[in-house]
């Protein structure tokens, strides 16, 4: 804390731990380069705590913010980092784009690129588009979510924010709760924190769960290298059981319509995160959620408020997360944050 | 051969030391064959020295393969293919009668359409024999149905809304009766579409890794009992009803037809190259063969456990309907395969274009070009030995002409090698790799996740009625 609060963070040679060109899923990264994206973290938020929390790491670089679906914090989130990081930010709605004139992913992308993106941040509602894009763009690709599959930075971001009070997450019991099927978050969360060493539940009903138990069985006697089992249940109360950190996920209301529920009545009686069910949780377990919130369906109110809920502390970490990610694809040492 | 175009008769062609099948006649072994103006003029198997060092990995002489399914596009999808180019395809394949589906734009449901195809492959030049089948329903809409008299007077050899189920089992009723009184199957393409809304992969592990929605077996097996169980009703009033099932892909759906032959029905089904060949896996990025995607105990591994993910995830050239399956169900495809349940393999030539496959999986069009690497996928599996080569060759032949009800004589048959009569064979380097490229197919539809890679079983010459199909530019002179 002694540097100066101008300090420069020059990018240098990219750390021998991260080998990233895109970061399209947490899947890819290493143990290694997971604990590299929290100690670089730790650097954002140093720099987030200054009088003036802007350094000019990405200064000259073009980062194109390509959101196909509709998205607040995680669209700012990506926004405020990277104009923390001195970048030129370029905002695409695919909404008022050429998008609605039926242009293609890869034709936006080819566009976009000549128009001077050095790093593209998308969300898209299609699993995998970010891999297609990753094909044809020369620079990075930073995935902002895609379909059900994956949400790499707000998995990041939790695995920060759970780790600044719990320490290691290793051993540690995490209950992600609600809509896994169609959850990139989880999917997301599910890789980072396997690869972490956490005990690791998903629950929810049957019907939003098809599939994962054939995947905890699968990875029952180990899962991909470096990756511990996990465990899925539709029993709530065996689920929070003596938890650290308990997750809820939004419940969207097409699920009634296509069937898979009978009621968001039923669902909140069922699986919402109230207070009487997380007293079988640790006395001090933290309440998660990513947003946006349905309260009063997979959260009550006054579990949302509790001090214990590190919903807001989820949205300030994922500024620092989000600038450490631009950092590290941008070639960013970590060490260089605070001491160049 | 010297400078010989396409479609122009063989004036001499002398294949020595080669391994001939001949499933007409149930014979394989060394031989040596003699083409002169056209005419299969010698057929000799070889015997003692004269056959030492000959075998099956060696030049192989086949009777010319018949694919009961492919989509030629034309008309209304020309950019995706032709018939020119598709029978281009054919004859680079090996295959010298393919039978064009009719969901082109219009649909085949009608005669004219008919003549028009039949006009294209005149115009082509090609000698390879165009069949087709006609709709089941007007436009395939699964309201009405076609006009199913007329387009047989036209020569279809079957009906098949292919693309697409006949939705209304009281409709596939009276097709199947309707088809049975002309001598004709209903070739169905089983999909309960009530499961497969938005289907983009696969049910199982590697759709809920990559967040796809997935497309449950059970749609085809589901679809395939009610077929089955339809056409067992109709049995009394019509004893020439049939039904033929095509690219099954679930071992669900290939026990059904075992069981429905065992009873004696008239059910026939197919599989194709990519569905006992390929797995869901490949959707992760996997290239290995299904039959290594097994463990010893038969039971899929991980790819992501095994370090098998080598390609981009997400390639829209893996995604095909009925979809690529586990690795159990691709190896109960090359099972029925295997014991006759699948009397045919056929390859399904799904050709598009660049546009309609470069997109988002969940928005890329359905299908695999598959014309010119069946032969390569099955050679592939009698290499690993999962797969004789005479069953191989049978399935690409008498199979599929067994299927048609072809005669000897008619459109369709299964010519063996039959001394005197017009040649129609091809001959195949099965020691000698080529590589797939955009460069290397014929097809117009380049969407096959095989780009890049080595397959066994260069086609080195395919003759069509007499005629000059193909030719590997290696051997001309």
């Amino acid at each position: 804390m002694s540097t100066s609060p101008t300090t420069t963070p020059t990018p240098t040679q990219p750390d021998a731990g991260w080998r990233q060109k895109h970061l399209l899923d947490v899947d890819a990264l290493s143990l290694d380069e997971i604990q590299l994206v929290m100690r670089t973290t730790d650097a954002m938020k140093e720099v987030l705590s200054r009088p003036i929390a802007k350094v000019p790491a990405l200064r000259g670089t073009n980062v194109t913010i390509l959101f196909y679906e509709a998205s607040t914090r995680t669209r700012v989130s990506f926004e405020v980092a990277a104009k923390n990081l001195s970048a030129d930010v370029v905002n695409i709605a695919a909404s008022t784009s050429s998008v609605t004139k039926g242009e293609s992913l890869v034709d936006t992308i080819r566009t976009v690129e000549a128009l001077g993106a050095d790093m593209i941040v998308m969300r898209h509602g299609t699993s995998g588009a970010p891999y297609l894009a990753a094909e044809v763009f020369s620079g990075s690709i930073l995935n902002g979510g895609d379909g059900w599959h994956a949400h790499p930075s707000q998995a990041l971001l939790d695995l920060y924010t759970m780790r600044a009070h719990l320490g290691d997450v290793r051993g540690k019991k995490v209950v992600i709760l609600g809509d896994i099927l169609h959850s990139r978050v989880a999917r997301s969360n599910l890789w980072s924190l396997t690869a972490s060493g956490a005990d690791l539940w998903l629950c929810a009903p049957s019907t939003l769960l098809r599939g994962f138990d054939a995947w905890a069985g699968r990875w029952a006697g180990g899962g991909a290298p470096g990756h511990a089992g996990f465990h899925v249940t539709s029993d709530v109360d065996a689920a929070l059981r003596d938890a650290d950190v308990v997750m809820a996920l939004r419940l969207q209301r097409e699920r009634m319509d296509a069937g898979l529920l009978p009621s968001l009545r039923e669902y909140s009686a069922r699986f919402g995160l109230t207070r009487e069910r997380l007293a079988g949780a640790r006395p001090d377990a933290l309440v998660m959620h990513p947003g946006p919130m349905n309260e009063g369906v997979e959260i009550a109110p006054d579990v949302a408020i509790l001090d214990r809920s590190v919903i807001t502390e989820q949205v300030t970490n994922g500024v620092a997360v989000r600038m450490a990610l631009l950092y590290l694809l941008a070639g960013g040492h970590p060490e260089a944050v605070t001491n160049a | 051969m010297h400078e010989l175009r396409v479609g122009e008769v063989v004036p001499l062609l002398e294949i020595s030391r080669a391994w001939l099948v001949d499933p007409v006649s149930r014979r394989e072994g060394p031989g040596e064959v003699v083409v002169r103006d056209g005419i299969l003029e010698a057929v000799t198997w070889l015997k003692g020295a004269a056959a030492d060092g000959i075998g099956p990995d060696g030049v192989l002489v086949l009777p010319g393969l018949i694919d009961l399914h492919v989509h030629l596009r034309e008309p209304g999808n020309e950019d995706a293919e032709t018939v020119a180019s598709g029978l281009a395809a054919a004859a680079h394949g090996g295959f010298t009668t393919v039978c064009a589906m009719p969901n082109t734009t219009p649909a085949a449901d009608e005669p004219s359409v008919l003549a028009r195809v039949a006009g294209a492959a005149a115009a082509s030049g090609s000698p390879v024999e165009l069949l087709a089948h006609g709709a089941v329903t007007v436009g395939r809409a699964g309201e009405r149905l076609a006009a199913l008299g007329e387009l047989a007077d036209a020569g279809v050899v079957g009906f098949s809304d292919d693309g697409s189920p006949v939705k209304s089992a009281t409709l596939l009723r009276n097709a199947l009766l309707y088809a049975g009184m002309l001598g004709l199957p209903i070739v169905e393409h089983v999909e309960d579409a009530t499961l497969t809304s938005g289907a983009e992969a696969n049910e199982g592990l590697v759709a809920t890794i990559l967040g796809l929605k997935g497309w449950p077996p059970a749609a085809e097996i589901a679809a395939a009992e009610r077929a089955i169980a339809v056409l067992d009703s109709v049995r009394a009033d019509a004893t020439g009803a049939r039904l033929h099932l095509t690219h099954l892909s679930t071992a669900g759906a290939l026990a059904a037809v075992r069981r429905a032959k065992a009873a004696g029905l008239p059910v026939t089904c197919d599989v194709t190259p990519h569905h006992l060949g390929f797995t869901d896996e490949w959707v992760a990025g996997a290239r290995r063969w299904a039959w290594e995607a097994l463990d010893e105990s038969g039971v899929a591994r991980d790819p992501w456990a095994d370090g098998a993910l080598v390609a981009h995830p997400y390639a829209t050239a893996c995604r095909v309907n009925p979809p690529l399956r586990g690795a159990a169900d691709a190896a109960a495809c090359l099972a029925a395969l295997v014991d006759g349940t699948a009397d045919a393999v056929v390859t399904d030539h799904a050709p598009h274009t660049a546009v309609d496959k470069e997109t988002e999986f969940g928005l890329a069009v359905n299908g695999i070009s598959g014309l010119e690497t069946a032969v390569g996928v099955l050679l592939a599996a009698v290499a690993a030995g999962r797969l004789s080569l005479a069953r191989a060759v049978a399935a690409l032949t008498v199979g599929p002409a067994a299927v048609m009800g072809s005669r000897p004589g008619r459109r369709g048959a299964a010519r063996g090698l039959v001394e005197g009569a017009p040649a129609d064979l091809v001959v195949v380097d099965a020691g000698d790799d080529w590589r797939v490229t955009p460069e290397a197919l014929a097809s117009r539809g380049k969407n096959t996740p095989l780009l890049g890679r080595e397959l066994p079983g260069r086609v080195l010459v395919t003759l069509a009625q007499g005629r000059l199909a193909y030719q590997d530019p290696s051997e001309r002179a």
